[in-house]
């Protein structure tokens, strides 16, 4: 039996539910599946969004979207051998917000469905059905849908690309893991503990000891009541190198010495663990788009991550947005053609601020594998500092900290200055 | 016990996987969703799921493979890290799996 929908998007996360309200609100008749039970039950992210992109589609995202806690705060800190080495900055403004990625998601579904499109929980979409060179619809659990065009929004794991041959199999090179417990503390406590106003936050980067000097680094979001921690590790490195289970390193963050006295009263209400994409523009497909297919959000390899900057949520929303544009063209011209669609969605996102991003930060994946900035240069960070401040009788110059600090971890200064210089360069 | 103390004492103590994995809300299916070929395990030298799997899903018992689907995060992690190509993975049907509701 064949169901017929005008547009199909597979995965109700902040792409696909983004593309199907955009669809619904123009009159099409869309269909959003979604594998999880309910809204955003199966959505892991770190802890923040960037709010300047989100608002040009929603433009009453800050007065409606469930915001937690306006960033207003970023701390990135070096931890070794008991000693903290933090950079902090602070500002009044509001870009960027903490919530749940399954309440953010949960808005965007309930305007798609107030809009008109029908939502369809608690179906694993199995294929993306193809016939004649062009997509068709979709198959779930044996029955067919059709549409005249289909939007992919599966995420990071690219089982329906994969099939359709326009994906390759994930490769521990391209992604990263990531663990967090979310720790509830009450909003007071909060407030008090990390010297925040009400409404404002913190977002909190940490490399070193918490990654067990792998690749990678661990955060710390402040909610609304609660905390959410948790640690990044590059697959390419962690599978060689690892020597604990990821959910120890979360483990230890969480009752570290310096770190425990902000949530040590609290309750872990949840734990979760997502693939996240380490190389966006090695990840994103060939194509965009084919005859009656848009791909967006995590599947096209949207996610930007600088080492000190992780942007995927604001990105799967304007790119939801994009597809759903180009699709509503596609609908005017009755041409769903690739050339239509690559013409009006992947042009349009190559040559928006997403791609611009990561292709002005590609320089910095390789950095991310070299393994001396994870494993020594935080360590002769803390012990250069720990020479400056910890004086005895003696007050060393900075030269002569750095200096003597690489000497212990036997590295050439040439080298550390030459690899500094580069990554300047690549930052 | 004030909620305080307990409060504490679930930060304080060593958490097993397990134990972490029950903060969550689940439906587990009775039919899994992945299946891992342990023959091709045998002779495989690093088994690389074993350490990096999230949800300690891989476990040795006498230097044999062991697979439980239940703590299963969905993540893709041990698809993507196996070096064998043992696994046959998929997400759970019917809204199965972790539910979560504050990540």
């Amino acid at each position: 039996m064949a169901t017929k929908f005008d547009a199909i998007v597979v995965g109700a996360g902040p792409a696909g539910a983004t593309a199907a309200y955009k669809l619904a609100e123009a009159g099409i008749k869309t269909l959003l599946v979604e594998r999880g039970r309910g809204r955003g039950s199966k959505q892991v992210f770190g802890g923040r969004i960037y709010v300047t992109p989100v608002r040009e589609v929603f433009p009453d995202v800050e007065k409606t979207a469930p915001i937690h806690r306006w960033v207003k705060r970023e701390k990135i800190s070096i931890l070794h051998n008991s000693r903290i080495l933090s950079l902090e900055y602070e500002s009044p403004e509001k870009h960027s917000f903490t919530t749940y990625l399954t309440e953010f998601t949960s808005w965007i579904v309930d305007k798609a469905i107030n809009a008109g499109a029908v939502y369809v929980d608690e179906v694993r979409v199995d294929s993306i059905v193809e016939e004649d060179g062009r997509i068709t619809g979709i198959e779930a659990g044996g029955e067919r849908i059709e549409a005249s065009i289909v939007i992919d929004a599966e995420g990071v794991n690219r089982l329906l690309l994969e099939k359709l041959g326009l994906a390759e199999r994930l490769s521990p090179e391209e992604v990263a893991l990531g663990a967090k417990e979310v720790i509830k503390v009450g909003a007071d406590k909060i407030n008090e503990r990390f010297g925040l106003e009400e409404d404002s936050g913190l977002a909190w980067l940490l490399v070193g000891e918490p990654t067990d000097y792998l690749p990678g680094g661990a955060f710390i979001y402040t909610n609304r009541d609660s905390v959410s921690i948790g640690v990044v590790v590059y697959l390419a490195t962690a599978v060689k190198k690892a020597r604990e289970e990821i959910y120890r390193l979360v483990e230890k963050l969480r009752l570290h010495p310096q770190l425990r006295q902000y949530w040590e009263d609290g309750d872990i209400i949840e734990y979760s663990a997502h693939l996240t994409i380490e190389s966006g523009r090695r990840f994103m497909p060939r194509k965009l788009a084919t005859s009656g297919l848009i791909v967006v959000g995590d599947a096209a390899g949207l996610l930007l991550n600088t080492g000190y900057t992780f942007r995927g949520v604001d990105y799967a929303v304007y790119s939801g947005y994009l597809a759903a544009e180009a699709a509503k063209k596609a609908f005017n011209l009755g041409d769903f053609s690739e050339e239509t669609l690559r013409e009006n969605y992947e042009k349009k996102l190559l040559g928006s601020f997403i791609a611009k991003d990561l292709r002005n930060h590609t320089g910095v994946e390789q950095i991310m594998h070299e393994v001396e900035f994870f494993e020594k240069y935080p360590v002769v960070a803390i012990d250069t500092a720990r020479k400056l401040f910890e004086l005895g009788y003696e007050t060393p110059r900075i030269q002569e900290a750095l200096r003597s600090s690489l000497k212990t971890h036997h590295i050439n200064l040439l080298s550390f200055l030459y690899k500094m210089f580069k990554m300047v360069r690549k930052l | 016990m004030s909620s305080r103390e307990s409060g504490n004492q679930q930060l304080l103590k060593i958490q097993r996987i397990d134990d972490l994995l029950q903060r969550n809300l689940w439906d587990v299916d009775h039919r899994p969703h992945i299946v891992v070929d342990t023959s091709r395990c045998t002779d495989c030298e690093y088994k690389p799921c074993v350490l990096l799997c999230p949800a300690g899903c891989y476990t040795l018992v006498d230097s044999k493979l062991l697979f439980s689907y239940e703590g299963c995060l969905e993540c893709g992690t041990c698809r993507t890290v196996c070096p064998r190509e043992a696994i046959t993975w998929n997400y759970p049907v019917s809204g199965r799996g972790v539910l979560y509701r504050f990540s």
